[in-house]
Formats: C-alpha cells, structure tokens, sequence
C-alpha cells in the first residue's frame, strides 16, 4: 500500500481500535463487576488470619470486629506446623494430588480419545452420560457404598473372604489398602467429568483433518499423535496449571467421609483440610480458620504461577496468561 | 505490567477499605437510637434509676425482637406467632420474630450471624453448640446481665432469677468480656449428669440373670455375663454396645472438662462415685487422660472384651459408631450399652424398643458446669434493645401461658389438654421447636405418659443432684489454641481406637501417649490446672 | 488417490479395528459399570424398608421392601413442588445468565488484539486463588447486597465460575481461527455481531459443555441456600435433602452432650431410605437433561467456512 494511503488511513485506524477497545471491555464489564462486588471486596477478610479476632461489643459488626481487634502477627498460623505430624500432612496432600492430576489426566484423555472412536454413536452416548453420575453423588452418600464393601461384619468384600476362608481383614482398621481404595474412589468421581471437557475440545476438531492424514498413510496411533493430541493440548495445559494451583488443597469430603473418620487410617487418610477442620472444630476461632485457608492458597498460588512460567516459555500460547 | 497490576490491585483493596469504613451504618447509628440504649461499656455515665418494677415510659417504644433458637423444626409459625406477638404487645410492647435455626444449620449460621454482628436480639447458646457460651462471652458477643452499672438481672428478671436453682445461677457465671458475671440466663431443664448403663432386660432373663446382677458389680466384672449372653446369641451379636468416649467416663468416673469439648477430650477430672460433692480420687486436679493408670487398666480391659468377640468393629471408627449404636438401640440388639439419662428416659425407650430396659446408674446424679450449661439464651451485643430483650427472657421463664404457647403451640389447635397432660395433634408437626431448649420446662403441663405430677418428680430429682467441687469453673483454651489443635487430631488418631478395644493397647497406648507430649499436652494441663487454682481460691473467698 | 471414495453411512473407513474396538468397549463398559452402581444401589436403599436397614445395615439384597420412603415424599406435599420449582428456576435462570456473562467475557479474553487481555485474566484468574473467607462474603451479599431470602440470593453468588471462564476461553482457542474475526470485520461485522452470528455457532460443543457444568452447579448447590434463605418458599431441592442429612449428623456427633432427648428427637426425623430417596429425585431431573446438552457435545461440526 502506498505510504500516503496508510498515512491517510492512521487516525481512523486508531480510532478504530479504540472502539473495538471499548466494546470489548463493555463484554468483560458484568463480569468484571461481579468479581470486584463478590470477590475483591470480601478481600479485606483476609487480614483476620493477622488478628486475633474479638467482638467489639460498642457495635459489633463484622467490619468494626476487625478494626478493633489486635494484630498477632503469624500466631494463628502456628497451629498448622506445631505438629508432629506435618510432615505427613503435607505429604499426604501433595502425594496424592500429584498423583490424581497424573492418573487423571492420562485416563480422561485416553477414555475422551476411546469414545470418539466407537462408531455406534448411541453407545458412546450412553457411555458418556453414565460416566458422569458419580458427580452426581455427594461423598456421604459415596461413603456408604464403600461401606457396603468394606463393612467389618456385613461388607460384601468380608462375606467373600469368609466365604473363601481368608482371614477377615478389618477394612477401617488397616492402613494398607487405604492408598489404592482412596485413589479408585477419587478416579470413579471425577473422572466423568475431565473426560466431557477433553471429549468437547476432540469434538471440535475438524474430520477432514484426520481424512487428510489417513490419505497421508497415518494409521490409527500416528493420527491419535499428530492430530489429536496437539489439538488436546491447549485443554490438557491449562488444566494441569489449574490442578497445580490446588495442589496443596483437597477434597475434604472425601477424606472426611470415606474413610469414616478412622483414626488408624490417619497415616495415609489425613490430609491439610481435614487436620485444620478437626483443629477447629476444638476452638472455633475465625483467624486461624483464614490462616489455613490463606497458607493454601499462597502455596498453590506459588506453585501454579512456576508451572505457568515454565509453560510460557515453552509455548507463549498454551498457558493461563 | 505486573507492576501496573500489582498497583492497581492494591488501590482496590485501599478503596474497598474507604468505601467499608462509609458503608457502615452501624457505627453512626450507635449514638442515635431513641431507646434508652443501655451501654455496657464500664466507662460510659452511670443510669441513675432505682431498680424497681418496669416504668411505663420503657416500654412505651414498640419493639421487634429476634430470637434465634436451635433444634427447630418449624414451618409454619403464623398461628402461635399471632397469639403471642398479641400477649406481647398488650405486656411489654414487644413483637417477637423468632429466627428458626435448625440442628443442621445452627452451628455454622449462628456464628457467621455473631461475628458479622447481625441485629439479632437473643441467642441460643451452651456448653456444646458452635457458638459456645464460655468462648464467645470471652468474645465479647454476650451482654453481661449482672453487671454492677447496669443490673439488668436486678431490674427486670429479678422473678426469674429468684426461681432458678443455685448450681444453675452458679454455673452461669463465668469469666467473659466484661468481668466475672452471668453473660446468659440459664434454662431450667434437665441439669444434671448420670451415666448409666442401659440394660436389656429381656435378654438378660434369657440367660437366668437379673438386674441386680448388673448393679452387683461393675466393667471389669461383666466378663461372665457377656460371654454366656454371647454364646448363646451367636457370631454376629454383640453384647456391648458401647459409645468409646461416654464408656471410658462411666468406668473411670470422669467429667466433661467444660472448654475441653471438641472432638476427643484430652483432659480428665475425676469424680467420687460414692458422693458427687465431695472431693475425687485425684483431688481438685485435672490431669491428662489418656496417661491415668486408670486408663491403662480400662483400654486393658476393654481390648479384652473386644478380642472376645463382644464389642462391634464398627464401634471404633467415629463415622460409623452411632449409626451403628442407634440402629441397633432401636432393635434390641445388645445386651448392656451406655446413656446419659435423663428423668423418664427407660420408660420412654422401653416402649420406643418394645423390650424392657432398665437404667443402672453408676454414680449418683450430679450437676457439672458442661450440664448446667445445657441450655441458655444469651442477649447479643448488637442488640439495640437488651433491657427489652431482659424483660421478655423473664416473662417467657416465670410465665406458664407465654411459654407454653411458644414451646407446645396453641392449645387446640397443636395440643390438647386430656386429664391435665398434653397429647399433641398432627398439627405438631407443622411446629415443633426443641421444647428443652426455650428455657423453663418446668412451666410446661406433663406431656402424653409421663403423669400428671412430673414437674414435681423432675425437680425432686434434679434438686437432690449435687454439685460436684469444681462447678462453675470452665477452662479457657485460648492460652493453648494451636497445641489443643495439634492434639485434637492426636486424640482423634488413637482416642476412639483404643476406648473400643479395636487396636491393640500394647502397642498403641505407648505410641498414643508419645505423641501427645510431643504435641505439647503437658502444657495444656499445666494451664488448666493454673486456671482451676484461680478459680478455687476466689471460689473460697 | 481415493479421492473418489465415497463415504458411507456408517463405513468402517477410518475406524479402529474390529478387536480394539471391543476392548475399547470392554473397558469403557466396566468403568461405567463401576460409575451407576453405586446409584442403583442408592436406588435400591430408597425402596428398603427402615426394619431391614435396622436389621442389616444397607444391602443390596434387603429384607424387606417398601415404598414407605416414597410416600412420605409424597406427603411433604406442597414444599416438595415448591422446591423442585425452585431448583427449576434458578437452574434455568441462573445457566442462562451465568453463561452469557461467560461467553462475553471469555471471548474478550480470547481476543490476543484485546489491549487488556493479561490484565483481565490475571483479574479474574486472581480470585480465584485468594479469597476473604465465609464471613467477609456472607456480610457483603447480605448486608450490602441484600441478598437474603430471595431468588437473587440464590442465583447471584454463583454467577460466575472463574474456572468455566477459562475453559470457555480454551475452548474458543481450539475451535475457532482468528482468520474467521479478521474475515468477518473486514466484511464489517460489529463485534457483538461477530460473536453471536458466528463465532458461537462455532463454539456449540464448547459453549454446551460449559452451560452443562454450570446447570450442575446450580442444581446441586445447597450451601448457599442454608446461609442464605430462610423461608421455605425459596428452598432449592437439594437444600432440603441436605437439610435433613445435616441435622441427623449434628445429633448424632452431639448425642452424649443433647443426651437422652437426642434419641427421640432422631425418631422424629426421616431415615436412611427417605434420604436416599431424595438423592434418586435428585439425580432424576438432571439426569434427564442431560442428552439435552449432549446433542450439543457430541455432534462433530465441520468447519467450511475458512476453507477456500
């Protein structure tokens, strides 16, 4: 294009953008709204974990009981490394995260890669929507299929072993298999619902594509690797980076329920949030409740944005921001 | 970027401070009320009128109380709201509009609505709910009703108080926010304590025994009984029926330490079985539970019994247990089990069960400060207007027709009153608060079955019931927050395990009492034997 | 080469083979076995009779059967309807919104020409991470937002999901080619325009998913309900279950301190089998919904609108 011409066509260019600009962030404004009202603005919560949080009985509301009540500096967090039992804490927490993201990730997306290639349509709709009903069940009720199996005197799995004559193992008192029923019963929940999200993004992928490379003389496993997967891999990323940032968090209503409570279990069984709830259940005090919730999410917070970087200078495109 | 970012991020966080500092309404208001807004704050000018019978110019203002109780069931309140917001009116010019917490929601909304200082008027607090009475009266959430500036008891539930019992007026005072007083007025129910071993009768005649033989001996003497019972019944039965930590109390003759109440107590203070005001095996001490010969002996025991086949696996793990325990209760499937008794109790559950059952006590009942604590109602700082909410708690416990109608609904319509007891209609489904939880039952007519001179019986009962030395007295953890959180997860690792016989003692007895002084027990007791000693000695004075 | 292969209907070009998609089947089959039985088995308890849950605990062979748990549903009456209206609503009205919100917003952050894309993904992304807590929330939408016992209370706090944000944002950089927005404003489409005329027409699995997962989370979600709402007009569904669930746990965790009366007091509430009959009513309505959005999921889309 001839200088003069783009010359002329500069000033409208820049309004141009700027307009483009606006719309676009009147798309993000009720979003954006929302976050600062519902997110940003409870934030100021934060600071009770600093506090050793007191009523002040002038005018109690939540905002004064906060104003008025007298920095203790990192005291409400001591309760989380005070123990002698930190280190399997925290072991636990991470050990089986890291675990579940890794297992997780390569069931979901071989089982995601599995349904789209039955070709009865109707059956892997079936498949699919089945897979999803764990979701569906809260972990009290979960907890009481496992007993079912488990139960020391009525479980299925105790009637088998009699019926063999094995010895009877006492499930909720014998750490051992804990590891293995805890990570089945973590897979059969959330497995379902990874594998809609890995299915959707394979679902966008164009047919052609895979004609073109079995044309090419692609058999089934190199097309899987060259087309599939890179298609995959903007989903796969980013919810690893998002599963890293819960690294230090887990499901409490797993570990709280499922195991119900045993406390020989508490080796392989307890875990960050089911130590700070059973802390405070003792002593109901609001400053050490945010001091845990705060301690987690800084460590994931740290974590997530190292395997973000380290993401980003692989490939700028594939990572949170 | 980040930079901008980061700048930016911390200007929100500065404006919402700004904007929370404007938003609040509460701060501006305090000054301002109309009412004469009764301050507790020790400093302000003292209120110069005689303590006297309630002027007409105080409750010339209409007043709307919330109340917020626990334990309801209730969904619809119109009928009885609309007969007792008209009594009200006409009496203290006072509408109630009571907040209908539910065992399933009071602990969590409770609290949320105390620490963001929600305008609710009275709550319901305890020894045992989430918003505890001894803890949050430190927090400065409860008005203090006997404070010497503002004697709210003195002037307007000066009825009320002459008709409570002692240990309850004693077991209400405490050290709160406000000095050494009584931050809750205290309800008049059941009170005391009594561990007893619940018997199937039935099932022990079977076997040719009887009662007496049950109240002849004691824990460690039920090995005969329960193995012939076992023998005869089969694999699958299970003779004791025991819940750990209420067992290991009735063997050892231990209390609840009131502010030792989460999910295992730690700490032990031990009673006399033959006579609950005097002075136990220990003395005024509290000591460590799990590290007493006397627990040794007992987890001995009971690894015993569990090994012999006559304690429940299920019974170890404490999300099974009371399934496990109410399942079976309501079967008849034991032989001995525990309870904490209250008056009338096996009458109840012999019918409920359909098999006899009798109460074998196993120290005289006793009043403690976690029983005297059971229930109470508790006027909140945020309160506009407490004297208001004083004058109703008291008219609601000296007045027979104001708390019937609350507690049992309309007569006619949720209950009838044949041969002076109450037989409630299906209407009482639509509206069935906690009766034991409002305040004074004793104001209630007998209910269906339990005779028409109960109330009499109940407060013979529970005035022969002695306090035991240390009433009154509850211990602050605040001192050692973070060790009883590490030990609370200690204790729920071994506690409940050892207490049913499920591991054995040998081994884990050691290990459990190891960990609990590396996570810093000795401290916790060190602190709560230096606040009984205060406590003692100002007792003495 | 075979470019003169036609495709037939159900043609094998291209397929797995015969053996693999068997075990394909075999293993998927299993895994799925593994996901509904534990429902069954929820089913099966809520047609059990109380004496045989008493008797034997859960099983999934009972001693007795019956529709006890049923009938009592049915006897809850109006505040049944009423709750499940109520989860019907703000399931509906809630999806809708939430997902308008998202697409908007996510789209903006897809836009690499978006001056501020980093910031507002950081700014999203951020909360996502910290958060003030329980009572900082609780006092902000009760007091300053008034949102207490209304639908707003229910259906507002759980407008936006950061993490369906991103997804949705993931989604949109897998199925659409940013030539398609160069194309479409060089035609002179404005950019509202080229969202919902084209660019969401593109996305349908993606955006389907995502409405999926938030109809689920406004179904299931009872938390809010109890801190929320108080009157039973506006109880959603699942609340009421949970309602029932939360007061049998507290009673029972505080039995010895309730004492004797916690036993009565059980007996009044409603049982196992009434609970799990509640989970199949539950899981019913959305179970059924489900296909709905499935249409959307599954479906392939060709693209023909890039090619030449």
């Amino acid at each position: 294009m001839p200088k003069s011409l783009a010359a002329t066509k500069s000033p409208f260019k820049g309004f141009a953008k700027k307009k483009k600009t606006l719309i676009l962030l009147s798309m993000i404004a009720p979003g954006a709204i929302w976050l600062i009202l519902l997110r940003y603005l409870p934030m100021f919560g934060i600071i009770i974990a600093f506090k050793n949080y007191k009523i002040f009985t002038k005018a109690p509301s939540l905002f004064n009981n906060i104003m008025h009540s007298e920095w203790v500096g990192l005291k409400n967090f001591k309760f989380l490394v005070a123990t002698s039992d930190s280190w399997v804490i925290i072991r636990n927490t991470i050990g089986y995260n890291a675990l579940w993201i890794v297992l997780g990730l390569i069931i979901s997306v071989s089982f995601a890669i599995m349904l789209k290639e039955i070709t009865k349509k109707f059956v892997a709709k079936t498949y699919q929507t089945l897979m999803f009903f764990p979701y569906f069940l809260s972990w009290v009720v979960a907890s009481y299929f496992v007993l079912a199996f488990l139960d020391p005197t009525r479980g299925l799995l105790v009637h088998l072993q009699k019926a063999w004559g094995m010895e009877v193992t006492n499930w909720y008192n014998d750490a051992k298999p804990w590891p293995v029923i805890l990570t089945i019963a973590n897979l059969w929940k959330n497995v379902g619902y990874s594998t809609i999200l890995y299915l959707a993004a394979i679902t966008g992928i164009d047919a052609c594509q895979y004609e073109a490379s079995s044309i090419d003389g692609a058999n089934k496993w190199q097309q899987i690797l060259y087309v599939t997967l890179p298609h995959l891999k903007p989903m796969i990323i980013i919810l690893l980076i998002m599963n890293v940032g819960k690294i230090f968090n887990a499901d409490f209503g797993l570990f709280w329920n499922v195991p119900k409570n045993s406390g020989p279990l508490f080796p392989v069984t307890q875990v960050i949030d089911t130590y700070v709830y059973r802390a405070l259940m003792t002593t109901n005090n609001p400053g050490m409740s945010t001091a845990a919730g705060l301690i987690q999410n800084v460590v994931g917070f740290i974590c997530l944005m190292g395997v973000n970087n380290i993401v980003r200078k692989v490939d700028e495109d594939s990572s949170l921001f | 970027m980040k930079k901008v970012l980061s700048i930016v991020l911390c200007l929100m966080m500065l404006t919402m401070l700004f904007t929370g500092c404007k938003k609040d309404p509460k701060v501006e208001d305090a000054g301002t009320t109309p009412d004469a807004t009764t301050e507790t704050d020790t400093d302000k000018a003292t209120v110069t009128e005689a303590p006297e019978v309630v002027a007409e110019s105080e409750t010339a203002e209409p007043v709307t109380l919330k109340w917020y109780l626990h334990g309801s069931n209730v969904t619809d309140d119109s009928a009885v709201l609309e007969k007792a917001n008209e009594y009200l009116k006409e009496k203290l010019n006072v509408t109630l509009e009571p907040i209908w917490g539910t065992w399933g929601d009071f602990d969590s909304n409770s609290v949320l609505a105390i620490n963001g200082g929600d305008d609710v008027d009275i709550y319901f607090t305890c020894s045992w709910s989430a918003d505890e009475y001894n803890a949050f009266a430190k927090k400065g959430a409860w008005v203090r009703l006997d404070n010497p500036e503002n004697n709210l008891v003195e002037k307007y539930a000066s009825d009320l108080w002459g008709q409570l019992p002692s240990v309850l007026t004693q077991g209400a005072t405490i050290d709160g926010s406000d000095g050494y007083g009584v931050y809750a007025v205290p309800g008049y129910k059941d009170i005391a304590t009594q561990n007893c071993w619940d018997v199937n009768v039935d099932l022990l005649k079977k076997y040719g025994y009887t009662v007496d033989d049950i109240k002849n001996t004691d824990y460690y003497g039920f090995g005969d009984i329960l193995k012939t019972v076992k023998d005869g019944e089969g694999a699958d039965f299970y003779p004791l029926l025991v819940e750990g930590a209420v067992l290991e109390r009735m063997v050892n003759n231990s209390i609840i330490v009131t502010g030792d109440s989460g999910t295992s107590n730690l700490l032990s203070y031990y009673v006399n079985p033959a006579d609950t005001a005097a002075e136990g095996a220990y003395g005024n001490t509290i000591l460590s539970k799990f590290e007493t010969a006397e627990y040794k002996a007992f987890v001995e025991k009971t690894r015993e019994y569990f090994l012999a086949g006559y304690i429940d696996p299920a019974m170890g793990n404490s999300g099974q247990a009371n399934d496990t325990r109410s399942a079976k209760q309501l079967t008849g499937d034991y032989l001995i089990g525990t309870q904490s008794y209250a008056l009338g109790y096996e009458v109840q559950v012999s019918k409920e069960r359909g098999i006899e059952v009798a109460m074998v006590p196993c120290t005289p009942a006793y009043v403690d400060t976690t029983s005297s604590q059971g229930a109470m109602m508790a006027i909140s700082t945020a309160s506009k207007n407490p004297e208001r909410a004083m004058m109703f708690l008291n008219l609601l416990n000296t007045d027979p027709y104001l708390f019937t109608l609350l507690d049992f609904g309309v007569e006619g319509v949720h209950y009838n009153l044949v041969n002076g007891e109450a037989v409630f209609t299906d209407k009482r489904a639509d509206y069935s608060p906690w009766t034991n939880g409002m305040g004074n039952v004793t104001q209630l007519p007998p209910q269906e079955g339990q005779g028409a001179d109960f109330q009499e019986t109940f407060k013979a009962y529970y005035g022969a019931a002695k306090e035991i030395p240390i009433l009154g007295w509850a211990f602050a953890p605040a001192a050692v927050e973070t060790e009883m959180g590490a030990l609370a997860n200690v204790a729920a690792e071994y506690a409940l395990a050892l207490s049913t016989g499920t591991v054995d003692p040998a081994e884990k007895l050691p290990e459990f009492i190891q960990k609990l002084k590396d996570n810093g027990i000795d401290k916790v007791v060190g602190e709560a034997n230096t606040q009984l000693a205060t406590f003692i000695a100002a007792k003495g004075n | 080469m075979n470019k003169n292969k036609t495709r037939k209907v159900g043609s094998r070009l291209n397929a797995v083979s015969i053996p693999t998609e068997i075990i394909i089947n075999i293993v998927l089959g299993l895994f799925c076995l593994l996901c509904i039985v534990p429902f069954i088995f929820v089913a099966i308890i809520s047609f059990t009779a109380e004496e045989s849950i008493r008797q034997i605990g859960f099983s999934f062979s009972p001693v007795k059967w019956s529709l006890e748990a049923y009938q009592y549903v049915i006897d809850l009456g109006d505040q049944l309807w009423r709750s499940y209206f109520n989860s019907f609503f703000i399931t509906i009205v809630g999806t809708v919104i939430s997902v308008l919100i998202i697409i908007l917003y996510s789209y903006a952050l897809f836009r690499k020409d978006f001056k501020y894309r980093k910031f507002f993904t950081f700014f999203a992304f951020f909360t996502m991470m910290f958060g003030g807590g329980l009572a900082p929330t609780y006092m902000v939408c009760k007091n300053m937002l008034g949102l207490s016992n209304n639908y707003q209370a229910l259906i507002v706090p759980m407008l936006l999901n950061v993490f369906t944000i991103i997804i949705m944002r993931t989604f949109f950089q897998s199925s659409v080619p940013v030539e398609l927005i160069e194309a479409a404003a060089i035609d002179g489409s404005g950019e509202y325009n080229t969202l919902f005329k084209i660019i969401v027409p593109i996305a349908k699995p993606g955006i389907a998913t995502v409405a999926l997962l938030t109809a689920l989370g406004y179904w299931n979600e009872w938390f809010i309900a109890m801190l929320y709402v108080r009157d039973p007009k506006y109880i959603p569904l699942q609340y009421l279950l949970m309602q029932m669930q939360n007061s049998v746990d507290f009673l029972v965790r505080n039995s010895a301190m309730i004492g004797a009366e916690a036993g009565k007091i059980m007996g009044s509430l409603p049982q196992e089998s009434l609970r799990m009959a509640l989970v199949v009513l539950i899981v019913i309505p959305i179970a059924c919904a489900y296909p709905f959005f499935q249409r959307y999921i599954i479906s392939g889309l060709t693209i023909g609108s890039v090619k030449g």
